[in-house]
């Protein structure tokens, strides 16, 4: 799938998926793709302004579900303007049911990227089949529950990294005694993480990220507070960490390490940032990297034993995590992923993408110095030199504020073209 | 308020539109500088109507572009004019066409500053003044203002109605025809303009009679010619494709009476307080743009579809024709007949505080079906203005139906005058 798209990519309200979500975006325009997003979190304020009204629970339920279904009806609008190739949805983006059926009914192709355990969020039963296209991070049983409701079109998709973003990153002596430590943990305080931390508390051991409230154990290692900890931070804690801890998520405590099948996004994080980590056993972690890419542990015995062993041997954390790197960088970065995500459309999705009416474009007929004028807004705008005349409109359409002459030279020449046509 | 405020006024429609905004223009030059954004085809007569304003052209129509050529020389052309528009700081920007060209014009400047049109970073927009209008017209018959007073009232305080064109007085040089308008079920075909212009230029004293229209309408004014009375035919001269915008300025700034359809030329009469004796059928009514300024003339036809809309085939084979056609309605133009005639409207222009009405003419006028709804919708159009704040609200007609949620629950109309309690 080599033609120019346009891609509408739906967010979520909010949760784990939007950051994934806003990096789908990025690594779709630098595939030269046109992308106009849909930020659905601009919309969680009123949400959650109902929630403090304090009426009766039906009240607030109507409440809410009828603002929802305005959200989704804006996500049609939108749809319907941008005319997209494709709608991309993350998960918990908010598109109704009702809202997936007019998008059919439109003859607009969807596509969700689950990005969660199927097991745990298991409403995706109610929405799956109203997706053209299913793209999850976990194999069997989950493609064949989700035939069996009537979604064929299933893509195993696991999780990426932006190298732009998730880069090797310098600190400098304070940055390395805020953010470092020789063993790191970034993330929410889960059932087992809280249980099996406190068997590492001989180590330098900081823990980053929320939701460790009432562990007195804890408490001192929990920095700043246990305040939330942004994507960039994220950065700063992974270079400067000896070794970083990363151990799935699970509610239950009585299992710390949980043997699950996803990969988790911090995995493809911490590689692509050069960063060396110790992950707990996936299933299917093999698929992404070997034994001599990233060092594992199936116990917490077997942790405890790996981390003091790590500690000793910086080289070999060194060649370890820069193979990781690689890895990452040849195989599994966000561009990868869409990429194969859209591939996946053209095989399954018939006629995918639909052939655009081919005509002359306004700009064939424009004098020289005003077409050189045009390229070099292609430029500013970020977008490929041969970028069709339609996407530059939209391109200059969605900048913010007042324009310039020449972008509104653009938009006056498309409404010329709208309304004289172009033998006018 | 500084001195040299500046205003804009985009003004991209066709030369009756630019003639009307004329209460607009005046009402901005009260407080500072005006300049007028316009087609090029249209900047000398802009200049001739206003001589005060600062005209930027460029190219908003079509028409005399080479085919295939238009859309490329109209870019290359207008990039000067939008980088002069850019630079120059104005106080409040008019948008007043509800079409793409203008919303693409308005994202040159900050949104707040526009009124009308405008566009909220590519999500394009309409005031609430300009959303009501919109409303409005789904009941043209008995709700609707002229176009000048809608386009005025997008700026605070107007000047009065009455201040912006002279009140009609005939001039002494005859009687002018028009040929046709743009739209041809609104003008009456050759056999029926020949005999209600003879009957006017009778009633008038039978000086000259001046066939006006551009060069493309030269042969229709040949047609209306020969269906003139052989005295009438004498005295009568088809100036069509003759005249520049000066000397139909000239022209119809000397004549005693126009008869025409809904056109610019009209338009320019009233502006130059040359008595129209207007015809308007089909989709022209003459509430909306009739002639502006007291004393002028309006023959309006009134059917139960009236009125249509233009470009909806008519199913009654434009019936509305009728009465301009009848032996009646030449007998009342030359003051022998007695009126009402069914189906039309003899109606005169006259002022109110919210601009310009019609009232049918004493005696021959008919009655108006419209008129008490009509007395209501201006009546509330003039509390909703601040014009008339100690009349008490119609109970018959609330304006409900025109008052949207979203204009006072979202974001303070800029249009009114906020008055909050302190």
């Amino acid at each position: 799938m080599n033609r120019r798209l346009r891609i509408l990519l739906v967010l979520p309200l909010y949760g784990g998926s939007l950051p994934v979500g806003r990096f789908c975006a990025a690594a779709l325009t630098r595939l030269g793709h046109t992308v106009e997003t849909v930020e659905s979190p601009e919309f969680q304020p009123t949400y959650l302004a109902l929630r403090g009204l304090k009426v009766a629970q039906d009240k607030l339920e109507h409440l809410q579900n009828s603002y929802l279904q305005v959200v989704a009806q804006a996500v049609v609008a939108k749809a319907e303007t941008f005319a997209p190739d494709l709608v991309l949805a993350m998960a918990q983006a908010p598109l109704s049911r009702q809202a997936l059926r007019r998008l059919r009914a439109l003859g607009i192709p969807t596509a969700m990227w689950f990005v969660e355990d199927f097991r745990l969020f298991t409403y995706w039963q109610a929405f799956a089949p109203l997706y053209d296209i299913f793209a999850v991070i976990q194999k069997e049983p989950f493609p064949a529950e989700l035939a069996s409701i009537g979604q064929a079109n299933v893509l195993y998709l696991p999780l990426a990294a932006d190298p732009d973003f998730h880069a090797p990153r310098e600190l400098d002596p304070a940055g390395r005694k805020r953010w470092g430590s020789d063993l790191s943990f970034m993330g929410a305080g889960y059932p087992n993480r809280r249980v099996a931390f406190r068997q590492l508390l001989h180590f330098d051991f900081k823990i980053w990220g929320s939701e460790w409230d009432g562990d007195p154990v804890l408490a001192p290692y929990v920095q700043e507070g246990g305040r939330r900890v942004s994507s960039d931070e994220c950065v700063n804690i992974f270079n400067a960490a000896r070794i970083n801890l990363n151990l799935h998520s699970s509610v239950d405590p009585a299992r710390l390490v949980s043997g699950g099948d996803f990969v988790n996004p911090r995995t493809f994080e911490l590689a692509s940032c050069g960063a060396f980590q110790l992950v707990d056993e996936r299933s299917l972690l093999d698929e992404s990297f070997t034994q001599d890419e990233i060092a594992r542990f199936s116990s917490l015995e077997e942790l405890k034993d790996r981390i003091a062993s790590f500690l000793s041997r910086p080289d070999e954390r060194r060649d370890m995590a820069g193979r990781a790197r690689a890895r990452v960088l040849a195989e599994h970065t966000y561009d990868h992923r869409m990429q194969r995500l859209l591939d996946f459309c053209a095989e399954r999705l018939e006629g995918w993408p639909r052939q655009r009416a081919a005509g002359p474009s306004p700009e064939d007929a424009l004098p020289e110095d005003l077409r050189a004028q045009l390229a070099a807004l292609r430029e500013r705008l970020g977008l490929a030199g041969d970028v069709g005349f339609d996407d530059l409109v939209w391109a200059v359409r969605s900048q913010q504020g007042r324009l310039g002459p020449l972008d509104t030279a653009v938009l006056f020449l498309d409404e010329w073209r709208k309304q004289y046509g172009l033998g006018g | 308020m500084p001195e040299n405020e500046r205003f804009l006024v985009i003004q991209l429609a066709r030369f009756g539109d630019l003639v009307q905004t004329k209460r607009l223009v005046l009402s901005l030059m009260r407080r500072g500088e005006v300049h007028i954004c316009l087609d090029r085809s249209l900047a000398r007569v802009a200049s001739l109507v206003f001589p005060r304003a600062v005209l930027h052209p460029l190219r908003a129509h079509a028409a005399g572009l080479a085919p295939g050529e238009g859309a490329a020389t109209a870019a290359a052309d207008n990039l000067p004019a939008l980088a002069e528009l850019s630079a120059l700081g104005f106080s409040e920007i008019y948008n007043l066409n509800f079409s793409g060209l203008n919303y693409a014009l308005a994202r040159l400047f900050d949104p707040a500053r526009v009124r009308g049109y405008m566009s909220f970073d590519g999500q394009k927009t309409r005031d609430a003044w300009a959303g009501m209008a919109f409303r409005w017209t789904r009941r043209r018959g008995a709700c609707g203002i002229n176009l000048v007073d809608l386009w005025a009232h997008h700026a605070a305080a107007p000047v009065p109605p009455a201040e912006v064109n002279p009140a009609a007085t005939p001039k002494g040089g005859g009687v002018g025809v028009v040929l046709a308008g743009r739209n041809q079920r609104r003008s009456l075909p050759p056999e029926v303009l020949g005999p209600v212009a003879a009957a006017l230029w009778s009633m008038r004293g039978r000086g000259q009679l001046l066939l006006l229209g551009a060069a493309g309408e030269r042969e229709a004014g040949e047609a209306v010619l020969a269906h003139l009375p052989k005295v009438a035919r004498g005295a009568a001269r088809n100036l069509a494709g003759r005249t520049s915008w000066e000397d139909l300025a000239e022209v119809v700034g000397s004549l005693d009476a126009l008869v025409t359809p809904d056109t610019g030329t009209m338009h320019l009469a009233a502006h130059l307080g040359t008595p129209v004796a207007a015809t308007f059928l089909s989709s022209a009514w003459a509430w909306e743009t009739g002639p502006y300024g007291a004393g002028h003339t309006v023959w309006q036809a009134v059917r139960e579809c009236a009125p249509c809309v233009e470009s909806r085939p008519c199913d009654l084979d434009v019936a509305c024709l009728a009465p301009f056609a009848s032996q009646d309605f030449l007998r009342l133009l030359t003051g022998r007949g007695a009126g009402p005639l069914p189906g039309l409207l003899g109606l005169t222009t006259v002022f109110d505080p919210l601009g310009a009405d019609c009232r049918p003419l004493p005696g021959v006028g008919g009655v108006d079906p419209h008129a008490s709804g009509r007395a209501g919708f201006r009546a509330f159009l003039s509390r909703h203005l601040g014009l008339a704040q100690d009349a008490a609200p119609s109970p018959a007609f609330s304006g409900g139906e025109f008052l949207e949620e979203r204009d006072w629950l979202s974001a303070p109309d800029r249009n009114r005058p906020q008055t909050t309690a302190t």
